[in-house]
């Protein structure tokens, strides 16, 4: 049942992803009227399968790589909702809404077995810790790509290829409030995160759990996304440099998330 | 309400109009638009707003008219009406000419305007029964405007609309039409991209200050220079919700003239010297300059002013002739301008696209005009048919009342009964389907034939 719900919300995905661009790229509304309610409902079911999957398994958090990567699926799922409803934009959805098919996908039809013998996996703020960090990673996610866009809708301005500009970029300033807005969301997202799996390393295996390089990694990536923050709200970095920026640090996020397999301690399957 | 329910309620508010209404009832559009008749026509025509009710009751009293509307806005003036029918003999008044009911009309025209029928007369156009139905939904859905596309005509015609509706001039048959006109509008707006480009060149400015900023509330908006398309296009950015301004003249008194023209209660305006503005032009988010003094922005003073700005962006309209901002600097990141060639160009390209989507337009307005046309000649078929089954439906129950009295003795079973009951409703059915299916027929052939 759990997989029927996980593989309605793909196909949910699929149908939102396809409507969305006549909905954006040709600025044909009717299409939203599909793009919305797919997406809506594909986030419920999804929601519904990854909590059955957690309910059915005595636990509450996600432990495998396929169940961790169809949460942050549905993290940006949710996210283009907010950002369609806060925004009246579908634009994010060319992006973000394949990308959650490509989560959602493998888990679906091609579910994955592991287990972990942590104790820790019961407890709520291993939950809270995870449910963080994955926050932070779908609003460096957005605000990556709202500077994408931006980059693009500036070109098309100052190229004035006036053909193009009826459509489905949002204004310039909208886009660069979903990037800052998406960033300062994030931090105390990944701040909290990283504290309360400090923490909780701290307890159960003590101070050598911060040589690890997972966890050093995880330190340079804070460092990098207060910095970014820092100075996209000093300077007003935005266009071409913000998108370099945003996208030295979303490499940094990627290669800590990379880093699990180098870790010791920080592993999805048992050590 | 969804346009599926919404469409019924209107095919129901048809089909009851067309039985309240004599058969004979014929519906006629006249009126005078920018294609047919000169403004010096059109402005005699003219009924102006606080006039329009007593003009339109004045009509709808008019012997032979049962209903009847007046649309009038700068660029046309038009009287819907429903009138008797007439014999189609008598109605010839004058071979090639005319007929009654149109004379009836332009005489209304000529008693309550003072104006002579023959000034009239070679600029009227008149449509009848379909095509006044498919001018109507064209002239609603902005197709027969003078910039195509334009959202106030729609407005209008509902103003109108209210306007009949209060003076008990818009009743039974009208008030369908109008109505579904109106849905048809809706839906020319929703299906195509009609509506969504800017045509003129302030507009078009403004437009791509909304690209650029969104929401224009709470900006700033910096003068430099004065002149016609200026104040226009300055006009154009503060309805779309900019709140300050601030000009820039050589002649200070003149910049204070154009702040004082254009402050509201809602409108903060201020002046500035011309020897400060590069240190003023910060607090501008959109720039007009029309000073024709050549090179007032160059790269370097742009990025100056960025810096100040901490890199929010600046855009340069541009409508001096020669350029008073240095075409470099819309390479500057932060950066756009937009000079007087940049704007027309967009202004032409949407025109080209208005136009293109106006055949989709004109698609749905067609599809749209048959579909109504169908319904308003299928309502009586679909009456008589009604009428037809519950009057065959009545002999079949007074059979089997008949026939179940008769059998009081030996009563049939339930089953029997029920047996019976089908046979019979079977063989009305069957029965009846060639007189209905003639009928269906005999009205789309009407409908061919007209």
């Amino acid at each position: 049942m759990t997989l029927l719900w996980l593989r309605l919300a793909v196909i949910l995905y699929g149908v939102a992803a396809l409507a969305v661009l006549p909905a954006a790229l040709y600025n044909r509304p009717r299409w939203r009227h599909i793009a919305m309610p797919a997406a809506f409902l594909g986030a419920l079911f999804h929601f519904v399968s990854i909590a059955e999957t957690l309910y059915a398994a005595h636990r509450a958090l996600p432990v495998d790589t396929h169940e961790t990567l169809s949460m942050l699926g549905l993290l940006l799922v949710v996210g283009f909702l907010i950002l369609a409803a806060r925004y009246r934009t579908v634009s994010f959805g060319i992006f973000l809404l394949p990308i959650a098919v490509l989560l959602a996908i493998v888990p679906a039809f091609h579910p994955g077995h592991e287990e972990i013998a942590y104790p820790l996996v019961r407890t709520g703020w291993i939950l809270l810790h995870i449910a963080l960090l994955l926050a932070a990673y779908a609003a460096m996610f957005l605000s990556l790509i709202a500077s994408m866009l931006y980059l693009i809708q500036e070109r098309r301005l100052k190229e004035k290829r006036t053909e193009s500009q009826r459509g489905w970029l949002p204004p310039l300033e909208t886009l660069d409030q979903i990037g800052v807005n998406s960033l300062r969301f994030g931090l105390p997202c990944m701040t909290a995160g990283l504290l309360i799996g400090s923490v909780l390393a701290l307890q159960t295996i003590g101070p050598a759990f911060f040589a690890d390089p997972k966890v050093l990694l995880s330190i340079a990536m804070w460092i990098a996304y207060i910095l970014m923050i820092y100075i996209r709200s000093n300077s007003g970095l935005r266009g071409r440099r913000a998108v370099y920026l945003s996208s030295f640090v979303f490499l940094v996020m990627v290669a800590v998330w990379a880093a699990n397999s180098l870790s010791a301690v920080h592993r999805f399957k048992t050590p | 309400m969804s346009d599926l329910t919404r469409d019924s309620v209107q095919d129901a508010r048809v089909e009851e109009a067309v039985r309240s209404t004599p058969q004979t009832s014929k519906l006629l559009l006249l009126g005078v638009s920018h294609t047919t008749a000169p403004i010096a026509v059109r402005e005699r025509l003219a009924i102006p707003g606080d006039r329009l009710a007593d003009a339109t009751r004045t009509l709808a009293h008019q012997p032979g008219i049962r209903e009847a509307l007046i649309l009038s806005t700068c660029n046309r003036v038009e009287i819907l009406t429903v009138q008797d029918g007439v014999n189609e003999e008598n109605a010839e008044l004058r071979a090639g000419k005319r007929q009654a009911p149109a004379l009836s009309v332009i005489q209304f025209l000529h008693e309550y305007l003072q104006i002579r029928t023959t000034d009239i007369e070679p600029h009227v156009y008149e449509y009848h029964e379909r095509d006044a139905i498919r001018h109507l939904f064209r002239v609603a859905s902005s197709l027969d405007s003078m910039v195509v596309g334009e959202p106030q005509i729609l407005g209008q015609v509902k103003q109108s609309w209210t306007v009949g509706r209060e003076v008990g001039a818009v009743k039974t048959m009208l008030d369908p039409l109008l109505q579904r006109a109106f849905s048809v509008a809706k839906k020319v707006r929703t299906e195509t991209q009609i509506g969504n480009t800017t045509v003129s060149v302030a507009s078009v400015a403004a437009e791509l200050a909304r690209k650029i900023f969104g929401s224009l509330s709470g900006k700033t908006v910096l003068l430099v220079g004065a002149g016609k398309m200026t104040d226009l296009t300055a006009r154009h950015l503060i309805q779309q919700g900019a709140t300050t301004l601030l000009v820039a003249n050589r002649t200070e008194s003149k910049a204070q003239a154009i702040a004082d023209a254009l402050r509201t209660p809602s409108i903060t305006t201020g002046v500035i010297p011309l020897e400060q503005l590069h240190e003023q032009a910060h607090r501008a988010d959109i720039v007009i300059t029309s000073t024709g003094a050549g090179q007032v922005f160059t790269p370097e003073s742009a990025r100056a002013v960025l810096q100040r700005r901490k890199n929010r962006p600046v855009f340069f309209i541009d409508i001096a002739v020669p350029r008073d901002v240095a075409p470099e600097v819309n390479k500057v990141d932060g950066c756009f301008v937009y000079d007087i060639d940049d704007l027309q160009q967009v202004a032409m390209q949407n025109k080209a696209v208005r136009n293109r989507e106006a055949e989709a337009a004109e698609s749905i307005v067609t599809r749209e005009v048959a579909r109504y046309s169908d319904r308003i000649s299928q309502a009586p078929v679909t009456e008589s048919i009604k009428e037809l089954l519950l009057s065959a439906e009545d002999v079949r129950q007074h059979e089997m009342a008949r026939i179940t009295h008769q059998l009081a003795q030996q009563p049939l079973t339930p089953e029997q009964l029920a047996a019976v009951d089908r046979l019979t409703k079977s063989l009305t059915g069957k029965l009846l389907h060639p007189q209905i299916a003639a009928l269906r027929e005999m009205a789309a052939e009407r409908e061919s034939d007209e």
